[in-house]
């Protein structure tokens, strides 16, 4: 595709080739992709290994992992599991994986590292609330022109440019 | 028609988890090429430097739903089993509020969270550890918050069926608008310094101490 | 503790129809005895070759590891059994036809000699090294002089040792995932290629890390194969084995065995060491970490379904 190796893609054939790999999910699952749900999955998974009795009485818990179901025999567990090792097998072809943080030049790791933990927070409760994340309803849902993925996806892009500016002292 | 093959029981379930990692493989691949794995350049996004996010999703948007409807219509793809988003649009927008908040704090959402884990960015660890806590908190306080996720519900609400006219239609108007939004992407990156992220998060530049930039416009 | 009376071979509480016994216990003193087989066959092979000064992780480094590794695996079967103050029994009879015997005495061989080899080497590892009692000088004296005997035994021991971890599991035959002679030197092959991995995450020397990485391919290629044949011979087989391999080939552990023992434990890290010979990607830690989880995996599953397998149609 790109013989310079630390070159990412072009934006739009990024974009095609990930339309492809959400199409061909179409075409032999009959489901979309997503993220989100499997880290909820997994988050499930870690409650119930300390304590089964509380996930069988939080109604939210038990739709994931009740009784006997075992909350990682999912479709999404195992696609982000595919996620990490496609994501891992990119960035070392591209000379990527090193050890690091990103972040703008006027702000300190520590403060990175605590903005990430506080938006993933955010991400991570909005996403359930949401019923799924970027992946799952705006992109997924986006394609299947579900109504409320777009209305999602306007709203989740337009609240982003609205507190932009209140953070920007983190990236630029 | 035969497709979706696993809706037509071509196999299993099983089996599905198998395909399942395959795909995440390809979709992991291609997010990290796409540059989703440095929370910078997609933060970018929402200061108009780096419009990469928008066309990334939305060249993909459209290539998925024109491949949908093509396999449509070329009998191969039953749309109806294909599983649609049910719409519920006080936890839709309600979330999205969230989610955009936390998009510009967090810079990362959850899937590009994973690739940039799995390249050993430690922001995207963080990232990750507060997601899931966020979602302890939201099992936790479900109970107090049930009625509010249900709200709005409209079922299996099509844009198509929303505004009255036939996904064709639909689809078009999205492209024409996907179209407009490259456009313009392609005239505020110009305008607001373009590829800044792109240089500074790549391998040869180390990108916790990126190169002086411009001052923002603003 | 309850004792079973068992008038029918049918219908017994936990082990017929699926048996339901074996827990983690086993599968992880299978994976470290594999793992300790591969560290000391590497570590005596190439101390037998004189590479001791160009290998020093191989030869001398992880062995030290091997006793305690080993113990731990020694460990956690003595939790696994049910009666532990028989345990002496083991070692009152020889019994060439039983596995669990051969295995009893080979460990009864492995892990002194294991601990003599971890002495002689550790003084040469850990400069200040010194024994508290002078006997114990004496006796590392004596035993470096023998050091060659020590290292051919080891060799054959380990080989023992790798094979039987497998031999263990093909001997129940009431278990039709398990009883296939193929488990024996696929666990052998596992064994050897954790070893490497381990080797690998300890060793500094380009070179010493560049052969490693050879041999590592090697060995897995071999695993593959091996994996692969074991497919076609249970498919080839009766109804009931092609019932077994079901298990693994659309059954409740397809997903399982394929992404975590197959892919993320054999043919990923396959293909990076490949990459990272060949120079197109830097060399990390990645591939071996990934060997020594899906030999694990390789164990656990193995076990698993195999507990789950069934003569009863």
């Amino acid at each position: 595709m790109n013989s310079d190796k630390s070159a990412y893609w072009n934006p739009y054939l990024a974009g095609f080739v990930l339309g492809l790999v959400l199409l061909a999910t179409f075409v032999i699952m009959g489901r979309g992709l997503g993220a989100s749900g499997a880290m909820m999955r997994t988050v499930t998974y870690a409650v119930d290994t300390i304590s089964p009795e509380h996930v069988d009485n939080n109604i939210y818990f038990a739709k994931y992992a009740g009784g006997d179901k075992n909350p990682l025999s999912n479709w999404l567990v195992f696609e982000v599991v595919g996620v990490l090792l496609g994501g891992l097998l990119s960035g070392l072809l591209a000379g990527r994986l090193r050890l690091q943080t990103d972040k703008g030049p006027r702000i300190s790791k520590r403060g990175r590292w605590g903005f990430a933990f506080l938006g993933g927070g955010l991400m991570g409760f909005g996403a359930r609330l949401a019923l799924g994340c970027t992946s799952g309803q705006a992109l997924s849902g986006g394609a299947t022109m579900a109504l409320g993925s777009w209305a999602f996806m306007f709203t989740m892009f337009a609240a982003a440019y609205v507190v932009a500016w209140f953070f920007r002292k983190q990236w630029l | 028609m035969s497709a979706p093959f696993y809706k037509y029981d071509f196999f299993g379930f099983e089996t599905g988890l198998l395909i399942a990692f395959i795909i995440g493989i390809l979709f992991g691949f291609t997010l990290e090429r796409a540059g989703f794995s440095s929370s910078r350049k997609l933060a970018l996004q929402f200061y108009f430097r780096d419009m990469t996010v928008l066309k990334v999703m939305f060249s993909a948007i459209v290539t998925a739903m024109i491949g949908v409807l093509l396999l449509n219509l070329a009998d191969i793809l039953d749309i109806s089993k294909i599983y649609l988003n049910p719409t519920f649009l006080g936890p839709q927008i309600g979330g999205g509020v969230v989610m955009g908040i936390g998009f510009v704090i967090g810079g990362y959402c959850p899937g590009t969270s994973l690739v940039a884990s799995a390249i050993g960015k430690i922001d995207g660890f963080f990232y990750i550890a507060g997601a899931l806590v966020g979602m302890v908190v939201f099992a936790e306080i479900y109970p107090l918050i049930a009625d509010f996720t249900q709200s709005g519900g409209m079922g299996d609400a099509t844009l198509g069926n929303w505004l009255g006219l036939k996904p064709g239609i639909v689809a078009f108007l999205i492209i024409i608008m996907a179209l407009a939004m490259f456009a313009g992407s392609e005239v505020l990156e110009k305008r607001f310094g373009g590829q800044v992220a792109a240089g500074g998060n790549g391998a040869l530049a180390n990108a916790s101490e990126p190169v002086e930039e411009p001052a923002p416009a603003e | 503790m309850q004792e079973y009376t068992i008038t029918s071979g049918r219908n017994m509480a936990h082990i017929d129809p699926t048996l339901s016994i074996w827990g983690w216990e086993v599968p992880v003193y299978l994976y470290l005895g594999g793992l300790v087989a591969g560290v000391l066959f590497f570590s005596a092979l190439y101390f037998i070759r004189g590479k001791a000064d160009e290998m020093p992780t191989v030869v001398r480094v992880t062995p030290l590891l091997a006793p305690i590794l080993l113990g731990l695996g020694l460990f956690t079967l003595f939790l696994d059994l049910e009666y532990k103050l028989h345990v002496f029994r083991f070692y009152t009879n020889i019994r060439l036809e039983s596995p669990m015997s051969w295995g009893s005495w080979t460990l009864a061989a492995i892990f002194p000699l294991s601990l003599l080899w971890a002495a002689i080497h550790v003084g040469k590892v850990f400069p200040k090294w010194r024994w508290p009692f002078g006997w114990m000088d004496r006796m590392v004296a004596i035993a470096e002089t023998y050091a060659r005997p020590i290292a051919w035994s080891l060799i054959v021991y380990s080989v023992i040792l790798g094979i039987y971890t497998g031999i263990l599991l093909s001997a129940f035959n009431a278990r039709p995932i398990w009883n296939t002679a193929i488990l024996g030197p696929l666990f052998l092959a596992s064994g050897l290629s954790t070893g490497l991995a381990l080797n690998m995450l300890f060793s500094k020397e380009k070179n010493e890390l560049h052969l490693l990485g050879k041999i590592d391919v090697m060995t897995i290629a071999v695993e593959v194969f091996l994996i692969i044949h074991m497919f076609m011979g249970f498919l080839a087989s009766a109804e009931i084995h092609i019932q077994a391999a079901g298990l693994f080939l659309g059954g409740p552990f397809t997903a399982s065995f394929w992404v975590f023992v197959v892919a993320l434990g054999l043919l990923v890290p396959l293909l990076l060491e490949l990459l990272e010979l060949r120079g197109r990607i830097a060399a990390t830690k990645i591939p071996a970490l990934l060997v020594l989880a899906g030999g694990f995996f390789l164990r656990y599953i193995i076990v698993e379904a195999g507990q789950v397998s069934t003569w009863g149609l």
